[in-house]
């Protein structure tokens, strides 16, 4: 449904930041994009609904050009949810805040009463529908953005830094809500550094580097491949490093805790 | 917005005009600032707008200097044409036209070539009060910031479906609502947090702080200084007409 056709985007100040990149993402798909400041990631990001336009090559968004379609057009289908909160809030109440973008994509007064309340709710965020978006906590207002995205039910979602100074719970009902979308057949794709958040999910991982990617390939494969994390300056995640530690053998490794303390029990029962 | 970026932002360079020493890149400025000024024939503006360019291009900017000069190029068609309704013939209004792109040139020539850091420098040398230098200084330094800023807002709510580019004029002003509120907030949060990390750093604990370089002028400083005030002041006899 996202396609890229070898990009290469070169910033308007002669930054090459994409290197002639070809990938996919499908429906349904889960994938993370990971790398080291400065690799490329959030360049690739705007890309998908078309904020940046490739210097060279093609993006295709279900079967469109984004040469050929306005950023809300794809915005529509591709959700896109920015880093820095701050830089999005602007309304004086939480719940005009999330009709915004439902406005804008022209959605019906009974439609949008609907969505608000759902994303509000969905989110946590009820109780302070009409408090000023600016009196909210970090990790709300970093809520309140996603719900202001998904309230107009893109297909895709795409998110840049979700977890930075989110705290363990909200982290976990980021996670939870993550797995819901999967569930309805959503794509999401995460741009992360939070390897421990990403890895209980196991994801497949595209590596970016210098503006290529360098692999792309299921997180079990990635996380395993001690050159390829050097590359990439990445550190393994802890159950990782557990697995490797107690010898597991044969490449095996724990994708959460309860796999690895299943596989401590069992080793112990034997011994 | 990245060009305009582009062409007013410092960036770093090693040509032979960037590493003069700030007050050097200064007095030239200042010269070809007041040649503009006083030009008043088309010879005249053609000579301050080449000397111009002439440092531009030993500055390796040109071609961002000449897009500072496109950019103020649409001020001067007002000026062009205001002139020109009150009276003045063409040549007059033109010349009166091009000397405004010319000042703007020879200011934006001083800023492009000239760091923050140097700006600093610059203006303690010249015995401006430390709050003074430091307030200025770093507003000059928050502008590109300012710039990344609103370029990350836009993009952000553009992804939320705002269309600048729909609607009429009204329409479109109240369209800014998303861009300038952010703006003004991140900007207002930035300077807070600076305040208190400037403070936490002791500053203004003493009256007069040292710094890590003072300014020296070196020989090639000396000599391109001397060298710029001599043509500086044969143009300006020139140009007066006091040459005989
Ligand atoms: N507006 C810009 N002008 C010029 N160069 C830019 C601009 N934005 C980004 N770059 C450059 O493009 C490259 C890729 O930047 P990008 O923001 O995509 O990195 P990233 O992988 O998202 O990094 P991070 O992990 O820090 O978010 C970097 O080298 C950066 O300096
Ligand atoms: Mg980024």
């Amino acid at each position: 449904m996202i396609e890229f056709n070898s990009v290469t985007y070169i910033h308007p100040a002669g930054v090459k930041a994409l290197d002639d990149i070809t990938v996919k993402f499908g429906q349904g798909e889960l994938v993370a994009i990971v790398g080291a400041n400065g690799a490329g990631k959030t360049t690739l990001v705007k890309h998908m609904n078309g904020l940046l336009k490739p210097t060279k090559g093609t993006v295709k968004v279900f079967g469109y050009d984004t040469t050929q379609q306005t950023v809300a057009s794809l915005s529509r289908r591709v959700g896109v949810v920015f880093q820095n909160s701050d830089h999005q809030l602007f309304s004086d109440t939480v719940e005009h805040e999330v009709e915004f973008g439902l406005r804008n994509f022209g959605f019906s007064h009974e439609v949008v009463k609907q969505r608000v309340d759902w994303a509000l709710r969905f989110f946590g965020l009820n109780e302070y529908a009409t408090t000023s978006p600016m009196m909210l906590s970090g990790g709300e207002k970093k809520r309140l953005c996603l719900a202001a995205v998904l309230a107009w039910d893109p297909d895709v979602l795409v998110l840049d830094e979700p977890t930075v100074g989110q705290d363990l719970l909200n982290k976990e009902k980021l996670e939870q809500i993550i797995r819901l979308l999967l569930t309805q057949g959503k794509t999401v794709i995460l741009v992360s550094h939070d390897i421990e958040f990403l890895w209980p999910m196991q994801p497949r991982t595209i590596v970016m580097s210098r503006g290529k990617i360098i692999a792309d390939k299921p997180a079990s494969k990635v996380f395993t491949d001690d050159s390829l994390l050097a590359e990439a300056r990445l550190i393994k995640p802890q159950l990782v490093e557990l697995a490797q530690r107690l010898n597991v053998g044969d490449g095996e490794v724990f994708d959460n805790i309860y796999t690895a303390k299943k596989w401590i029990l069992d080793r112990f029962r034997c011994a | 917005m990245y060009w305009v970026a582009n062409a007013f932002i410092f960036r770093r360079g090693d040509s032979p005009i960037h590493i003069l020493d700030p007050r050097i890149k200064l007095l030239i400025s200042i010269e070809l600032f007041a040649l503009s000024l006083i030009s008043s024939t088309l010879i005249h503006i053609g000579i301050s707008l080449a000397a111009i360019f002439t440092i531009a291009a030993l500055a390796k900017i040109l071609k961002r200097v000449y897009r500072t000069l496109m950019f103020s190029a649409g001020f001067s068609v007002l000026i062009f044409v205001i002139n020109f309704l009150v009276g003045y013939s063409i040549i007059t209004s033109f010349v009166l036209a091009v000397r405004f792109v010319a000042i703007v040139g020879s200011t934006s020539l001083f800023f492009l070539t000239t760091s923050p850091d140097e700006l600093e420098y610059v203006l303690r040398w010249f015995k401006v009060p430390q709050d003074v230098v430091f307030a200025f200084v770093t507003a000059v330094r928050f502008v590109p910031v300012l710039m990344l800023d609103a370029i990350q807002i836009m993009d952000a709510q553009k992804s939320r479906g705002l269309e600048l580019e729909k609607g009429n004029f009204i329409n479109r002003i109240r369209k800014l609502a998303p861009i300038l509120i952010p703006l003004v907030v991140t900007a207002v949060i930035r300077s807070s947090e600076l305040a208190e990390a400037m403070e936490a750093r002791a500053y203004g604990a003493v009256k007069k702080p040292t710094s890590l370089y003072t300014l020296t002028l070196k020989k090639r400083d000396k000599l391109v200084g001397i060298a710029s005030i001599m043509l500086f002041t044969t143009l300006l006899l020139y140009f007066l007409n006091l040459t005989g």
